[in-house]
């Protein structure tokens, strides 16, 4: 019989956010004694609901996949229930599907997650043994202390988590800042999801326009929302279906009337541009009816051209914002941004028609687009438009310029820093970035190519999975293989030896090409199968850590519940690290690099954070992530609903921001914004891209989708998810399918110049033909296996949405076919 | 204790039917079986009375559940009558309850709050949504041509225990 159990009214409750996605969902944690259930009367479970009779809609509810029973260090077990907050203003009481299944992310040793890392491993033989956190700590703090001394700080890699949310926080970027900035002083570093360690906005910064300027407010309070290379409903759901679905349905227009008063109002629009007709499409048009929203169906590496078409036109009809270009912008670089990007010595029809083409989109459409944009509404008041951007535009053709086109015209139009408007990227995951200035210079350096090189000696990894997300992955996992076989040989032949001898042998390994592989997790990683020393992590739940969502909702992630075995949080980690190396350096008489390792003794996850507020001083110029006089009680009396970053001190009380760039001032040494003219049009394809176009049929587009986040770490694991996406999905239109003799379920090969994945087939009219899209990073197939090397050279972001590949045939597969759905993704009536 | 590196490699076993996630190597998918719950006998429709394209409203297992009952025109999981075909599902969504609709033409359930939407021929699984979990089914069996409802696989939106 299927039933879960009520919590008790005196059971420990807590106040936490989803740890997936930016928009950082409130939810509730029930936990209590196995054996000590509520009951279904009213005065006898902690939701005071009458469970003797069925909820009504929206009522309160625990599904199974809501549920676990944990155990406790001490043996004892509990039930743990997450539910959403219908208290908490982002997600108003909705689930995710990825939030819905919290409880199933939990440890719990006879469930699906019982595979945590529970100890530190040290490579044995063909395996790992499993050693104490002293003998861990001081043979790893030994090597990197031995690679700085004689390689140089350079000699240390890293890649590491920056992010909120689950596996980040400010707590753990802090002593990770502090350990490899400050600390190790390394310029060999990298970011969880790509080669270098830069920002994925630097036009942005350039500009001095903030990364997350709008409140998720003004998406209920816009004329017109765009969306550009992004599927909100599936990843950004409840920022799409509690903010910008209200918008379009005329729910919020009580809401406009209050807000602009003597203003003219009406239900939203919505503009989508995006080469696939999503899931976001369909709900929007179901929401606003098809004439409120534009979807510009684009051919890729298109965003430049049709955006700045779209700017020109406005220009040309006089629409743009003359009081904010006056005031609020340096006027030098509005003049170069005429010229260079607009193209004012050209005619705008043929601006609009070449933008066109290279778009595959009608020239009306794009007039269209501008006119929701910026056509002044009646009585001559100007249109609001919330700007939005993920990574369509960032991992796209261009990532400097193409973040550059979106934020000019956000300038143009003087949307941002008002009500209803703003231009921010959506974000993939929350954000906490405190750390000390990193030492790296720009473009930053290509660390997947400093690995590939033989450069690095000691590669640390901390909370990502490069062998699934890197570009050209396979090579990535090929030099982790190699380079780490002499070092697990040194390790092999020096079994039972004192740790001075195991540090001689594995220098000697290194010295011949060898990589020391470090990798911090809270799963065995495809990563961690080539490391030599594997370090458990704790993750959300288990450790207390503070983040900010995609408006920058400052908020406090409690801990419920111990982390398995002898894992501990992050920053833990490396401080237990860096006490050894401060140890080993002053035994050394070094006291210049033993002092570089002063200061972490921290005893709390709180001590963390103050510490950091103390010292970040701003990553770059956007203050965005500053939290002045902000405690972990403060934040526990703020619940769900925290406090918007940047904070700052007003009469001695902690103030908060709901929008950036409200007071005009933009993070410039003029205080202006800038303009960031396009050196030409169109950039075109680089040489690696446009032989693989050459060469190949279909364009391999490729993100995420809506049930799985990630390299689905958690979500392989729960059979809810994993048995909806066993392995990789890639959308073909069906007339490509019927020419290639492709089914739904087919397994299929997808090949080109830089490797082969394998996924399984959708026949789906989201896509154009000529198109397909394949869900990245699933541990079945990296599409990374068949993206080329090519990074923007101005920032060293890679073009991960810019593969081509051809596609046969493999087979059927009857288990997949019946087991796994391949119905439609984007109806919604 | 030693940790066989081959076993290393297996990441994400979930017991029996978990599948061993080789990063680089396709393989066939595994369903988990779905829990049960055992439940009254009532009659739903003869089954001569059930036409493909139209979905039959009833209750089960008591009058504040809704369900719908539908033809598929194909086999599907735990499908009844010709071509095990028949099928039924709780109607409530498992997102925040709402009823789902029926669309003939595509043979799904759709949510007309948030759009989730599941596939009958699949045991309810969501194709695209918000729900955290599939529709629950409610078994079927035909007995003198008539479509007897059984029992239900998944928890109702809304209760703790099918059975209140």
């Amino acid at each position: 019989m299927t039933s879960i159990p009520l919590p008790p009214p005196d059971c420990e409750k807590f106040d936490t956010v989803c740890q997936f996605c930016i928009v950082g969902c409130g939810y509730r944690v029930f936990k209590w004694p196995v054996g000590k259930d509520g009951g279904p009367a009213p005065e006898r479970n902690a939701f005071g609901a009458d469970f003797r009779h069925a909820q009504p809609a929206n009522g309160d509810w625990i599904s199974p996949l809501m549920h676990t029973v944990v155990t406790g260090r001490d043996g004892r077990r509990h039930n743990v229930a997450i539910v959403a907050d219908r208290n908490c203003s982002v997600n108003g009481g909705l689930a995710s599907v990825r939030g819905g299944g919290l409880a199933q992310t939990l440890y719990a040793p006879d469930r699906p997650t019982r595979d945590r890392l529970t100890k530190p491993l040290l490579a044995r033989g063909d395996g790992f043994a499993e050693i104490g956190w002293d003998e861990a700590v001081d043979l790893g703090a030994r090597v990197v202390k031995a690679v700085i001394d004689r390689w140089g700080p350079d000699a240390v890699g890293m890649k590491f988590f920056d992010h909120g949310g689950g596996g980040g926080g400010f707590e753990n970027n802090w002593a990770v800042g502090r350990f490899f900035f400050s600390g190790v002083g390394t310029r060999t570093v990298s970011i969880h999801n790509r080669p270098a360690y830069n920002s994925e906005v630097h036009a942005a910064g350039d500009a001095g326009v903030g990364a997350l300027t709008n409140a998720y407010l003004d998406a209920r309070l816009a004329d017109t929302i765009v969306l550009v290379g992004a599927n909100s409903y599936e990843t950004q759901t409840n920022y799409f279906l509690n903010h910008m679905v209200p918008n379009l349905t005329g729910e919020s227009l009580d809401l406009k009337r209050s807000a602009f008063v003597g203003e003219p109002v009406a239900a939203g629009r919505m503009i989508v541009v995006d080469p696939r007709r999503t899931m976001t499409v369909a709900a929007a048009e179901a929401a606003a009816g098809k004439e409120k929203v534009l979807h510009l169906q684009i051919e890729p590496g298109a965003d430049i051209p049709l955006l700045n078409a779209i700017a020109r036109i406005v220009l040309s009809r006089r629409w743009h914002d003359v009081a904010f270009l006056r005031e609020r912008t340096e006027w030098q670089t509005f003049e170069a941004y005429q010229r260079s990007s607009l193209g004012v010595d050209r005619p705008v029809d043929d601006v609009v028609r070449e933008a066109a083409e290279i778009a595959g989109v009608d020239a009306e459409r794009i007039v269209q687009a501008a006119e929701w944009i910026a056509a002044p509404k009646d009585g001559g008041h100007r249109r609001r438009a919330l700007l939005h951007y993920e990574k369509g535009l960032i991992w796209g053709l261009k990532n400097y310029e193409n973040i550059a086109a979106i934020v000019d015209l956000a300038l143009l139009t003087g949307n941002v820093g008002k009500p209803g408007t703003g231009v921010s990227r959506l974000g993939g995951h929350q954000e906490a970035y405190v750390r000390p200035p990193a030492p790296g210079g720009r473009p930053a350096l290509n660390v997947d190519e400093a690995v590939r090189r033989g450069e690095t000696k000691v590669y640390w990894v901390g909370g990502c999975n490069p062998v699934l997300t890197t570009l050209r992955a396979e090579a990535l996992e090929a030099a982790l293989k190699e380079r780490g076989a002499p070092v697990r040989a040194a390790l092999a032949a020096t079994v039972g030896q004192p740790v001075g001898a195991r540090v001689t042998a594995i220098v000697e390994a290194l010295k011949a090409g060898g990589q020391f592989l470090i990798v911090q997790d809270i799963y065995p990683t495809a990563t961690a199968r080539h490391a030599h020393l594997v370090l458990p992590a704790a993750q959300w739940g288990e450790m207390n850590l503070t983040s900010i969502n995609g408006e920058r909702r400052l908020r406090l992630y409690p801990r419920f519940m111990d982390p398995p075995g002898e894992a501990i949080p992050d920053w833990q980690i490396l401080a237990r690290f860096a006490k050894r190396l401060n140890a080993l350096y002053l035994e050394d008489r070094n006291p210049l690099m033993a002092n570089r390792f002063l200061d972490f003794d921290w005893r709390t996850d709180e001590d963390v954070f103050i510490h950091a507020r103390y010292n970040f001083r701003g990553h770059r110029n956007d203050p965005a992530e500053r939290y002045a006089g902000i405690t972990y009680d403060f934040l526990r009396k703020l619940g769900n609903e925290g406090i918007q970053t940047p904070v700052r001190i007003v009469n001695g009380v902690p103030v908060g921001t709901v929008r950036m760039h409200e007071d005009g001032h933009f993070h410039t040494p003029s205080g202006k914004a800038r303009f960031i003219p396009a050196p030409r049009p169109w950039p075109g394809y680089a040489a690696q891209v446009a032989r693989q176009r050459a060469n190949h049929r279909f364009w391999v587009n490729n993100g995420r989708v809506n049930h799985v986040w990630q390299t689905l770490y958690h979500h392989e694991r729960i059979p809810f998810y994993r048995d909806r996406y066993p392995m990789p999905t890639i959308e073909i239109h069906p007339a490509d399918a019927a020419e290639l003799g492709i089914a739904s379920g087919d397994l299929v090969s997808v090949f080109n110049d830089v490797g082969e994945v394998k996924a399984m087939a959708q026949i789906a009219d989201t896509v154009k033909r000529g198109h397909t899209f394949m869900l990245f990073g699933q541990p079945r197939g990296a599409v990374g296996d068949l993206v080329s090397d090519h990074v923007d050279p101005a920032t060293t972001i890679p073009y991960y949405k810019g593969a081509w590949a051809d596609i046969k045939r493999i087979g059927p597969q009857p288990e997949i076919a019946r087991a796994v759905t391949f119905l439609p993704q984007n109806v919604a009536q | 204790m030693e940790l066989n590196r081959r076993d290393f490699l297996i990441v994400g076993v979930a017991g029996a039917v978990g599948l061993p996630a080789f990063p680089r190597v396709a393989a066939a998918a595994s369903v988990t079986p779905a829990s049960a719950s055992e439940g009254r006998v009532i009659d739903v429709a003869k089954l001569a009375d059930v036409r493909p394209g139209a979905a039959l409203s009833f209750t089960y297992p008591d009058p504040e559940s809704p369900a719908l009952l539908v033809a598929l025109g194909g086999p599907a999981q735990g499908g009844v009558g010709p071509g095990e075909s028949v099928v039924a599902f709780s109607q409530l969504c498992t997102h925040k309850g709402c009823p789902v609709n029926y669309l003939s033409e595509r043979k799904m359930f759709v949510c007309p709050c948030h759009w989730s939407s599941f596939d009958p021929a699949k045991g309810g699984q969501m194709i695209i949504g918000q729900a955290s979990g599939p529709l629950p089914q409610i078994r079927l069996r035909v007995r003198d041509g008539i479509v007897q409802a059984t029992g239900v696989d998944g928890l109702i939106y809304g209760r703790h225990t099918n059975i209140l």
